[in-house]
């Protein structure tokens, strides 16, 4: 039987990669809250900006949302995954300047070229856009994409070349042997564990997009060449779906590696959290259906199997890491902090925001909920509550000055009035699909305006918030990449 | 004997019968002659070859335009037409493809091996694609329906090999864990 005994780690300053990538992640995430703000107050009938800018604006937040939180979540990933292996500085960089070129071509395609069919970019509507953008911008739109794809690409590959070195096969960074064989406690530590899931589920699903991609890029040179409709729309939401679960799977190791520093308790990679990575390595594949329950012309069994993995998939991981912070903090005499609040408080986000998905993944809901604005309102709370309070959470975890300095008061107002703003603003989403608002409509009925002006106001306050966590960052980035003790020692521990 | 096996009559006709025979069959045992062939040299030979040629890279990149020319339709018809270009086909799949692949392999991490073979994967598949939704006969020497079924076996293929390479991924070698290179208490450099 193993023991499981805490061992105090070093706590390493980031690499210059790594503050890039969250300086980028940083202003690129301020920057789509913004236009997010702007559709709001759209809505809201505050501004006119016209249904060209709106679409325009959402095709940008879109795109911009999935791959800049894959960007942070990949920057936290690296982090601390090159604590335990070796992973090529080279690499890391080269997907960072890849992304930085597909961001140019988005936003020269939606600035320039006027494209604007959201960031699913549904076959045929690339290719017949009825003179509303061009050939070229359509090209760039997907070309882009294609290029992120690749800088991903290369980076999984080469977390895969550090973990098979290290450990001998994915299997095994998943911990197999521990999983199916006696737990002798040497399982590898949740960081790779995680890490490994997030390299085999990306792997696979951007495989499939960079198929579709370059699909969609010849028909829409060449449009004899025809596309199936339902099987592009398969295969993009199974790239997408795949793409943006697994950000809060690279995110959550945030939470594996920093809670623990607190409470000097040790995050336990025992069988029960294994077998949760292993399946729900498989099963996230799998989920993506719920997305497709409406097309009926899809095989009857294929979307069974979408429901039922996506009720099963909704769970292991979360409980399992919801639990385990629990256990970590109860009674520890945990010293709150901006990066402890901030990360615990994204497993309730996580949590919470899993839950709508959970409903709407109901045949029977699907058919009146998915094209309503409650399935914004799960993937707002799932993301800004859960994933991207877990970037904040390492952001401030990184510029702590030192382990006893105390968070100012502007700080928690702003940690409160995140918290705040962000439930404000999900729960309009998620109301307004309650009242049976549509999504992805540039003007709304006077009937709904109301849930969007609140919604407005929360989101108004939601960035005011991220602004604070924002500028602290930056004004604190000399500190980021030193090494030093920076978690507060818990009450029960300090001496 | 394989590759002499390959070049006879008899298998040549059996094997460019049909589109999915000649692509799927023929084209891969030739470069599997090759890809055997560089095998069989000492290691001293091949490392000898391998830095003469300019390294893993330059080897990679000839491979691929080389094998991805030979997917060409009109390619294909050339080789059933044209005895210049059916030689140049039994020497080319074997040395420039096989061989080179064979002889660049060691030399190449495994993110350079998982680059070939995720674009591998993707390319054969958005070709199998390209056969089947094509609006018109690609080859004059095989009929619309072949060239169908050669594109959904490429489809199936990309997918199996696919999921076999994530299955060595998943497995490795079977060696177990390495003596680590790093340690936890080490500082990053």
């Amino acid at each position: 039987m193993a023991s499981y005994t805490y061992t105090p780690t070093p706590d390493y300053g980031a690499k210059a990669g790594v503050l890039a990538y969250l300086v980028v992640s940083a202003v690129v995430l301020l920057l789509m809250m913004v236009f997010g703000l702007i559709m709001r107050l759209e809505h809201s009938q505050y501004t006119e900006i016209g249904g060209l800018w709106f679409y325009k604006l959402m095709t940008l937040h879109g795109a911009g949302m999935v791959g800049i939180v894959a960007l942070a979540g990949a920057a936290i990933m690296w982090h601390f995954l090159r604590q335990y292996v070796e992973l090529s500085t080279g690499i890391f960089i080269a997907n960072l300047i890849l992304f930085l070129t597909g961001v140019v071509m988005i936003l020269a395609s939606v600035l320039l070229g006027d494209f604007h069919a959201a960031w699913t970019f549904l076959h045929p509507l690339p290719s017949t856009s009825m003179g509303l953008w061009s050939e070229w911008a359509a090209a760039a739109f997907m070309g882009g994409l294609l290029v992120i794809g690749v800088g991903f690409v290369l980076l999984h590959l080469d977390i895969a070349r550090a973990i098979i070195t290290r450990y001998g096969g994915l299997g095994r960074g998943l911990g197999w042997p521990q999983l199916f064989g006696p737990d002798d406690g040497n399982a590898p530590p949740p960081a790779v564990v995680a890490s490994t899931m997030v390299t085999i589920v990306n792997l696979v699903g951007l495989v499939v997009g960079a198929s579709i991609l370059i699909m969609m890029l010849i028909n829409l040179y060449v449009p004899s060449f025809e596309v199936d409709p339902l099987l592009a729309k398969g295969m993009i939401y199974f790239f997408g779906h795949v793409f943006i679960n697994a950000v809060i799977y690279m995110a959550v190791i945030a939470v594996y590696e920093i809670l623990p520093r607190y409470t000097q308790r040790p995050w336990k990679a025992n069988k029960v959290f294994l077998a949760s990575w292993t399946a729900s390595t498989f099963m996230v594949m799998f989920i993506f259906p719920h997305h497709l329950l409406m097309d009926y012309a899809y095989p009857k069994w294929f979307l069974i199997v979408g429901h039922i993995i996506g009720y099963l998939n909704t769970f292991p991981i979360l409980i399992v890491t919801g639990y385990g912070a629990m256990m970590i903090v109860y009674r520890s005499g945990i010293r709150w902090d901006m990066c402890s609040r901030l990360l615990f408080v994204s497993l309730a986000g996580w949590a919470i925001g899993a839950m709508p998905a959970f409903i709407d993944g109901t045949i029977t809901v699907n058919y009146v909920m998915h094209n309503t604005l409650w399935v914004p309102g799960h993937f707002h709370t799932y993301l800004l509550l859960g994933m991207v309070a877990m970037v904040f959470g390492f952001m401030y975890y990184l510029v702590k000055p030192s382990e006893h300095a105390t968070d100012s008061a502007i700080d928690v107002a702003a940690f409160w009035g995140f918290v705040v703003g962000t439930m404000g603003f999900t729960l309009s989403f998620l109301y307004s699909g309650k009242m049976s608002v549509a999504r992805r409509y540039a003007g709304h009925l006077p009937e709904w305006i109301p849930y969007d002006r609140i919604a407005s106001f929360f989101a108004a306050l939601l960035i005011a918030s991220v602004l604070v966590f924002i500028f602290r960052f930056l004004a604190g980035l000399g500190l980021a990449g030193r090494d030093y003790q920076r978690a507060s020692l818990a009450r029960s521990l300090a001496t | 004997m394989l590759y002499l096996l390959l070049g006879t009559p008899w298998a040549r006709h059996q094997l460019e019968a049909s589109m999915t025979l000649h692509m799927l069959v023929q084209m891969p045992l030739l470069v599997i002659v090759g890809i055997t062939a560089c095998r069989l040299l000492p290691d001293c030979w091949r490392q000898r070859l391998l830095d003469g040629l300019g390294g893993a890279i330059p080897c990679v990149v000839v491979a691929m335009f080389v094998s991805s020319y030979w997917m060409l339709p009109r390619a294909l018809d050339a080789a059933l037409t044209e005895p210049l270009a059916e030689i140049s086909k039994f020497i080319t799949l074997p040395l420039l493809v096989g061989f080179l692949l064979a002889l660049s392999w060691r030399r190449l991490t495994l993110i350079g091996r998982g680059f070939v073979w995720t674009n591998f994967f993707s390319m054969l598949a958005v070709l199998g694609w390209l056969y089947i939704v094509a609006p018109v006969r690609i080859c004059n020497s095989y009929l619309v329906n072949d060239q169908q079924h050669a594109g959904w076996y490429m489809v199936i293929l990309a997918t199996l090999l696919f999921l076999w390479w994530l299955g060595t991924l998943l497995v490795g070698d079977g060696g177990g864990p390495r003596k680590p290179s790093i340690d936890t208490d080490r500082t990053p450099e």
